[in-house]
């Protein structure tokens, strides 16, 4: 069992709901960004980048060389002729057969050829932003086109000649015979194909970089997701060691997974400041970030329920196509097929399953991990499938769902992908979501929306999600000269609030007042290893480490606190050493000085690596309500409630805002996030003129309720809460546009519910009423 | 951006004497020139910023009983100040948000014509008049097209003189990215006869529908409209956020949610 119960006095310790100590500083123009940070004096770098998609090109780049202020000017050839790797690795899929995928090589800069717009082409230095981009216009490149692959399917122009019909990888789960036999034999087979759509990730800061010699040393400061992996990059790309290498991750404004990938621009930037000897930086526009940032979603799924006749899901199987772009991303051949596979089959029991994913090039930016990264894409398919098929089958989707969930006594269970859910009450949380979102007055609210010219729809979605990342993280404590206590962590906070909750963790377990704890995070050079933040590890892989090494300071003082005290023996209780029969008390921090006093400099640094046995599976029910107004198509979210089982919460108002982060995104994405190319290949979605960034006044008020069961699978007993609210979103406001659509004719509705399409949605159905 | 020299004249006759430079470009509140010139789509060698001309700005009514507004005179100015024409107020409460209508004004708003703004709606729909240094343009001659006017190089906006309707609206149905107008409706309706401009749809900008005009003079009232066929959807804008058939078809429910406003 767990032991979390703070001390009844304790309204800073774990559980509470404690305010963000980061957000005054944040809000106030007090965050050290990396543009905030780069060293007076550096060089600006700027990107010319490819205007057209798909093209053989050769660069002339003397004239731009000899322009006022330029101090170097690198292009493909430059970087072939350099004692570097021109290439960004990725981490390379299986094929069914068991040969390897496709990994062509994906230049820093362009060599001959460039395969998407905005693809890096060349990279000026100069002593000031404006004269790096007059000597990039003075750069000439011949572009001799070539024809264009944008849809997602296998075949098109050749993008990569190792690349056959351009194929990236071709990738199977499960046990296929059986599914199918499972198939053949059901009572009924319902097929759903859905489009889950393109999204730019758009976080609010873009990405950028700067790097500075160290003596000897090369520093690089990015705006990451974590410092160790990237620091591999760099020593592979640069072929440089390790240990000459410090990398840094200062305050970063938003990452959701496409800031956890390595891009050229670091490695240019690098490269550049050791060539120069002087400090670069770089910081992308909003345009550029958009042409060049990692892309999420992006694929085509097919699924095939079956149902014996009593609506018992036998069989299921889902094949999709997913759009990698022009280019692997690093961790891009792993998303939609073995990151998907975590939680395929969903909430339900059901043993027969077998998944395809086939990754395709095309020419466009390349795509990768987007806050749920495969999880959000497995649910939403599967959700969407199964409130279909409710449809299909004539009965209620709430019951359909309820039917076929594993049941509370059948934990652990494991799944037919060969995940071990460790708890879960899946009948309970819906309950409470039916009763929270009052689903037994839905038809009162749909005829009030009918009265008002309007068609209403309500939408369910029970997710899923597994936790993802390395399972292992270490945590340092230390105490310091200045009587503070500083913790080093191996997280990365992009905007969370980690720091704050890290602090309740030693307020609970140390009784040390949060003012007086500094966390540090992202530096290489002070921290030895760590796993960044990326698949809602941070609290419980951080957490789980922080509560070990408290542990093990307390174990380590008590002997040196019972010789103070002059006792025999001190237990740790309610924030101080105290000893039985004594009415003496010693916090830690007293501990700590008096360490430091008697020299006793072992104790006052501790370092505790963790690893979780095992991963958690939060899960939990959406059900939104969309109204649609008939004249003009336009959609609108009008209610939405979620009810979370995040085991235990350690700061439920920080959970709750990841859940209505996470829904704004997902509802982002269902109505108004459009990636359009057009059929040359350039991107029309460029600018937040065209691009539907999803805004306040947009968002439904989120109701927020915990139904918890405790994971077993840490000791904290929590479930990662970052990505949830995501995965969840998606196929609520899909189900409920489809619910509100439905008596109409109505039958496939795709994301995204723009008012344009939705219009056309209605058109469709008028044109069908009239050809009855 | 390119370097440009600024010039920042505090009278409207230095104004006018330096934008006869071949190479001038008057500026506004900027809030379309300066992107644009920052993302080096756009340049001029000399830029003649019209904010502090004192004399082109502020809002007053004429003997006639016009609304007068200062070409140089700010959105959120429109919307706290033109309260004697409520509708033309309401449109400049909605334009973007509130930096830009902190910064942007009605004579640079009317000077680009952008085929999405909404001014021109209200000045057509309204028959202002507007006004430069030299003359006074009727917005029926004014509008000539996708950013294009009446107006010569070099001359600018001093005035705009809004006859007020005796009823009006202005019904906006936004592109969900950039929230200009999709399409957007200005109704006004005179003692003789009612007046309908569209902005945002057509590939020529700004424009009146005819026929929704002759139906509301006779019969100011939504069902007026609804007997219309949605206009031509040839010349219609058509792009990722709506085809030509769906702008003309927005164009009949906005102007009928207009009329069904207006006041």
């Amino acid at each position: 069992m767990n032991d979390l119960t703070p001390a009844p006095q304790d309204a800073l310790g774990l559980s509470r709901s404690v305010r963000r100590a980061e957000d005054p500083r944040l809000l106030t123009g007090g965050g050290a960004y990396v543009d905030d940070t780069a060293p007076a004096g550096a060089l600006f770098g700027y990107v010319l980048r490819s205007p057209v998609a798909h093209a053989r090109v050769t660069v002339a780049a003397d004239d731009a060389r000899g322009m006022p202020g330029v101090q170097a000017v690198l292009t493909g050839a430059d970087l072939e002729a350099a004692d570097i790797e021109n290439h960004l690795p990725t981490a390379v899929a299986k094929n069914r057969d068991g040969s390897k995928a496709a990994a062509p090589r994906r230049p820093l800069l362009a060599v001959e050829r460039v395969r998407f717009v905005g693809e890096a082409v060349a990279f000026v230095v100069a002593d000031s932003l404006a004269e790096a981009r007059d000597a990039a216009e003075a750069i000439e490149v011949d572009f001799d086109e070539l024809p264009v692959k944008l849809d997602v399917a296998v075949g098109g122009a050749t993008i990569h000649p190792d690349a056959p019909d351009n194929v990236v990888y071709d990738y199977g789960k499960g046990d296929e015979a059986a599914t199918e036999a499972a198939l053949a034999a059901a009572h009924r087979v319902v097929e759903l194909t859905v489009d889950d759509n393109r999204i730019i990730c758009a976080s609010l800061e873009p990405r950028g970089v700067w790097a500075e010699m160290e003596g000897e040393r090369l520093h690089v400061c990015f705006n990451g997701q974590g410092v160790w992996g990237p620091m591999g990059t760099l020593a592979t790309t640069l072929r440089m060691d390790k240990a000459a290498i410090r990398v840094t991750n200062p305050d970063v404004g938003g990452g959701f997974g496409m800031k956890a990938m390595s891009y050229p621009e670091m490695v240019l930037v690098a490269h550049a400041t050791r060539m120069l000897g002087r400090p670069v930086r770089w910081m992308a526009d909003r345009s550029e970030a958009m042409l060049s940032d990692n892309a999420g979603r992006d694929l085509i799924c097919t699924a095939k329920l079956g149902f014996d006749a009593e609506n018992r899901l036998v069989a299921y199987r889902m094949d999709n196509v997913a759009n990698l772009g022009a280019y692997n991303s690093g961790y891009a051949q792993h998303i939609q097929s073995e990151l998907f596979s975590k939680v395929m089959p969903g909430v339900y029991d059901v043993q027969a399953c077998y998944m395809t994913s086939t990754g395709v090039f095309t020419n466009t930016t390349q795509v990768d991990a987007y806050r749920g990264a495969g999880r959000p894409e497995a649910i939403y398919v599967l959700e969407r499938a199964m409130d279909y098929a409710a449809r299909e089958l004539g009965v209620d989707p709430f019951d359909l769902r309820r039917r076929n969930f594993i049941a509370p006594d059948s934990f652990p269970y494991e799944s037919a992908m060969g995940e071990t859910y460790d708890v879960g009450d899946f009948p309970r949380v819906l309950d409470r979501a039916m009763a929270e979102a009052d689903v037994a007055s839905f038809a009162a609210r749909r005829a009030e929306s009918a009265a008002a010219g309007k068609l209403r729809g309500l939408g369910l979605c029970y997710y899923i999600e597994s936790i993802l990342g390395d399972p292992s993280e270490s945590a340092e404590i230390e105490f310091t000269e200045d009587g503070r206590v500083t913790l080093y962590v191996g997280t990365q906070s992009n905007g969370q609030g980690h720091e704050t909750v890290y602090r309740q963790f030693l307020a609970t377990d140390l009784g040390i007042a949060p003012e007086m704890i500094d966390v540090v995070q992202g530096d290489s050079d002070r921290i030895a290893k760590g796993g960044g933040t990326g698949g809602s590890r941070s609290v419980t892989t951080q957490g789980t480490a922080n509560k070990a090494a408290a542990a093990k300071v307390i174990e380590k003082f008590a002997p040196f606190v019972a010789g103070l005290l002059e006792v025999e023996a001190v237990d740790f209780g309610e924030g101080a050493f105290r000893a039985e029969g004594s009415n003496r008390v010693m916090t830690v921090l007293e501990a700590a000085e008096a360490a430091r006093t008697a020299g006793e400099t072992e104790l006052l640094k501790t370092r505790e690596t963790t690893t979780l046995p095992g991963r958690s599976y939060p899960n939990g029910a959406h059900i939104c309500e969309v109204e649609i107004d008939r004249e003009t198509g336009q959609l609108a979210v009008v209610k939405y409630t979620v009810v979370d089982d995040f085991g235990n919460l350690m700061n439920p108002m920080l959970a709750e805002g990841q859940v209505h982060g996470g829904v704004a995104q997902g509802i982002g994405q269902a109505v108004s996030e459009h990636v359009v190319y057009d059929e040359t290949g350039q991107l029309l979605t460029a600018s937040f003129m065209d691009y539907g960034m999803p805004r306040a006044v947009q968002m439904p008020m989120i109701a927020f309720h915990s139904e918890p069961v405790p994971s077993t699978a840490n000791v904290l007993g929590m479930k990662g809460c970052g990505e949830a609210g995501t995965v969840g979103a998606m196929a609520a406001v899909g189900n409920a546009a489809l619910d509100a659509l439905w008596d109409l004719g109505l039958r496939r509705v795709d994301m995204p519910f723009t008012p344009s399409r939705v219009w056309a949605l209605l058109q469709l159905a008028e044109g069908a009423t009239d050809a009855a | 951006m390119y370097d440009f020299e600024l010039v920042k004249p505090s009278t409207l006759q230095e104004a006018v004497a330096a934008l006869k430079d071949d190479e001038a470009q008057a500026l506004g509140g900027g809030q379309t020139l300066l992107p644009t010139m920052k993302a080096r789509l756009a340049m001029a060698g000399k830029m003649v910023a019209l904010s502090g001309v004192a004399e082109i700005k502020g809002i007053c009514t004429d003997d006639a009983g016009r609304i007068c507004i200062g070409g140089a005179t700010t959105h959120a100015t429109v919307a706290r100040e033109a309260t004697g024409f409520p509708a033309l107020a309401s449109l400049a409460a909605r334009i973007g948000d509130p930096a830009v209508r902190n910064r942007g004004t009605i004579g640079g708003s009317l000077a680009n014509n952008d085929p999405s703004a909404c001014y021109p709606a209200g000045a057509l729909a309204a028959n202002a008049v507007i006004v430069t240094p030299d003359r006074e343009i009727a917005a029926d001659d004014y509008f000539q097209g996708m950013f294009e006017t009446a107006l010569d190089e070099g001359e600018i906006i001093t005035e705009v003189k809004f006859p007020v309707p005796e009823a009006a609206a202005y019904e906006k149905f936004i592109q969900p990215a950039s929230r200009f107008p999709l399409v957007a409706v200005f109704v006004a309706k005179f003692s003789d006869g009612v007046r309908v401009a569209v902005t945002g749809a057509s590939s020529d900008g700004v424009f009146r529908w005819a026929e929704a005009e002759a139906a509301l003079s006779s019969d100011f009232s939504a069902e007026a409209v609804s007997g219309l066929s949605a206009p031509d959807a040839g010349g219609m804008i058509s792009d990722l956020h709506g085809d030509g058939a769906y702008r003309a078809h927005l164009v009949k429910v906005m102007t009928a949610r207009a009329v069904k406003a207006a006041h």
